[in-house]
């Protein structure tokens, strides 16, 4: 599949990523994007179609007991939080954007 | 204090022989002497407070009391900052420990600092860390590898004798091959995942580094098992091998991996091959099959997954928040866009790519399709053979500055490593030789579970190699 990679893609992943990007940086990663999807379309030789997908080495999924355990402090579980009040975190505003 | 087995130090600690305080200033001083060239630590832990440390712990009676030890900076420590050399997390100190910490201290281990690394171990030549590279002890001009390339380099300098990494597509065994060290990445779910920073979690194991196959061996046996703090951890120990006989040992070769690497690698190899043929380990010539397609679908599974792991960065529970104001999306995006580095945010955005609406079957389906038939062709070849061997790495290592800008050059080195990551199993790296002075590393793959057999196998081939315990001469 060829992909175009142009300043619209480069945007909708900024987007989906939540990551902004300076011009420099858009103009070298839309360059290297280019590069790595083309060394990614090499595996459109192969017809995979009989092959399942296994996506993880190992079948685990295994439980847990669902015991109560001993959790960090309010303290501890909060010492690395830069906006806080009480014992409350200060997020950014999520409504009304 | 260098050369000599772990055990024999722990004894020589516990019995007075060596004085906890004369083996603490000996550390320091050497850290004093060459860390400012290497830059094989982020954090080095205050002198008087691991003096303290060591010397309660030679009181006790563990394993490792007293040892100081290495430990990769994205490894949760508590009360020590864990950076995963990242702006992002630059003063992020985890109030709790990752569980391999936990073993480790029952067992009297002291932690010295916290080393380099690529950012979020992204790299495969500790470049990419936002403190600055490391340089290899072997040729200050040079790489030490990556990820892990600060506990690489921490080993080979001297500094310590057991450092601790993490292996997503051979950040564990790139470095050891680079600084003429052990390092192994365990069968997927024997370490305990708990307090490592995720990057991939369906590739990524914490591993053992050392100097020799029997520590190497020794600081795997502590770090591993069981964990119900991780969810993908099995509860199968692996059977302990202490020794093994070379005679007979069957050993495939993959020929496609060889063919790849360059000729002063190939040519360490072989004579390393040469010497173990003739102890009586049988060599053979065989094919892994879809060499060609590993490293493209290892990097689509390794990108997608890190898509997802790093999305937790947002600045507000922890790490880089200059932007804490107006709408989330935008606060979210700035603080995301001046916290992670250039490597880490093509990681990203690619991997959100390949798993946005029309590309992911177009590439993430197909890429763990490629892992399937990666899989299946590994595990029968270890069906005919006891072991699967190649170099380490196919190239020696790069200077500085030599493949950081170019992407896919960067991913090419890791083209013999990613295998054993796609498909859980076990491999290390141990010295092979030296080409002009720069180290060679062997790998060695095996069957699931067959850590011990692996290790025992490699305490073997170290002693016919003549090649452990090395270290290199800084002037």
């Amino acid at each position: 599949m060829k992909v175009e990679v142009n300043d619209q893609l480069i945007s909708k992943l900024q987007n989906l990523a939540l990551i902004e990007l300076s011009a420099d940086e858009k103009e070298r990663i839309k360059k290297d994007i280019k590069n790595i999807l083309e060394f990614f379309d090499k595996l459109n030789e192969l017809d995979l179609s009989n092959v399942e997908p296994l996506f993880h080495p190992v079948s685990s999924g295994k439980l847990r007991k669902d015991e109560i355990q001993q959790p960090l402090s309010l303290d501890d579980a909060l010492k690395n939080v830069k906006r806080k009040q009480d014992s409350y975190i200060i997020g950014p505003a999520t409504y009304g954007e | 204090m260098v050369s000599e087995m772990i055990l024999e130090t722990v004894e020589k600690l516990r019995n007075g022989d060596l004085d906890p305080e004369e083996y603490v200033e000996k550390t320091y001083e050497k850290i004093n002497r060459i860390e400012s060239r290497i830059k094989a630590f982020i954090t080095i832990r205050d002198k008087e407070e691991v003096k303290r440390e060591v010397k309660e712990k030679v009181k006790e009676n563990g394993k490792l009391s007293g040892i100081l030890i290495a430990v990769k900076d994205n490894i949760s420590t508590k009360g020590i900052r864990t950076t995963c050399a990242s702006k992002m997390l630059e003063d992020y100190i985890p109030p709790f420990d990752a569980t391999v910490i936990e073993k480790l201290k029952r067992e009297g281990a002291v932690i010295l600092g916290k080393t380099n690394m690529d950012e979020f171990a992204m790299g495969s030549t500790t470049e990419t860390s936002y403190f600055g590279p490391t340089r290899n002890p072997w040729d200050l001009e040079r790489t030490p590898g990556g990820s892990s390339g600060g506990s690489g380099a921490a080993l080979a300098a001297g500094i310590v004798d057991i450092a601790l990494g993490s292996d997503t597509g051979g950040s564990i065994r790139a470095p050891a091959a680079f600084n003429a060290v052990f390092g192994l990445k365990p069968s997927y779910g024997t370490v305990s995942r708990y307090g490592l920073v995720a990057y991939a979690n369906s590739l990524e194991q914490i591993g053992p580094m050392a100097k020799n196959a029997e520590d190497l061996s020794l600081l795997y046996s502590i770090i591993s098992g069981d964990d119900p703090r991780d969810a993908t951890t099995i509860s199968t120990t692996p059977e302990m091998i202490e020794d093994v006989e070379l005679k007979g040992v069957k050993m495939g070769v993959l020929k496609d991996i060889v063919d790849a690497s360059d000729k002063a690698v190939v040519s360490v190899f072989n004579n390393a091959l040469d010497k173990l043929s003739s102890e009586g380990v049988e060599i053979e010539e065989t094919k892994l099959g879809y060499a060609d397609y590993a490293l493209p679908a290892y990097y689509i599974i390794a990108m997608a997954e890190a898509s997802s792991n790093l999305a937790r960065f947002d600045g507000v529970r922890y790490g880089y928040s200059k932007y804490g104001e107006g709408n989330w999306r935008e606060t979210f995006a700035k603080n995301r866009g001046e916290g992670f580095g250039i490597e880490v945010k093509r990681r990203i955005l690619l991997g959100s790519f390949i798993l946005s609406a029309g590309y992911y079957e177009e590439f993430y389906i197909k890429a763990l399709k490629v892992r399937r038939l990666i899989k299946d062709n590994l595990d029968n070849l270890l069906k005919k053979y006891d072991v699967i061997a190649s170099p380490t790495m196919p190239i020696l290592p790069p200077k500085i500055g030599e493949v950081i800008d170019d992407p896919i050059k960067m991913y090419a080195m890791d083209l013999n490593t990613v295998i054993a990551n796609l498909a859980g199993l076990p491999a290390l790296s141990q010295p092979a030789g030296f080409y002009n002075n720069l180290p060679v590393g062997l790998q060695l793959m095996g069957k699931y579970l067959s850590d011990y057999y692996l290790m025992a196998l490699a305490s073997k081939i170290e002693k016919v190699l003549k090649l452990y315990d090395l270290t290199a001469n800084i002037s």
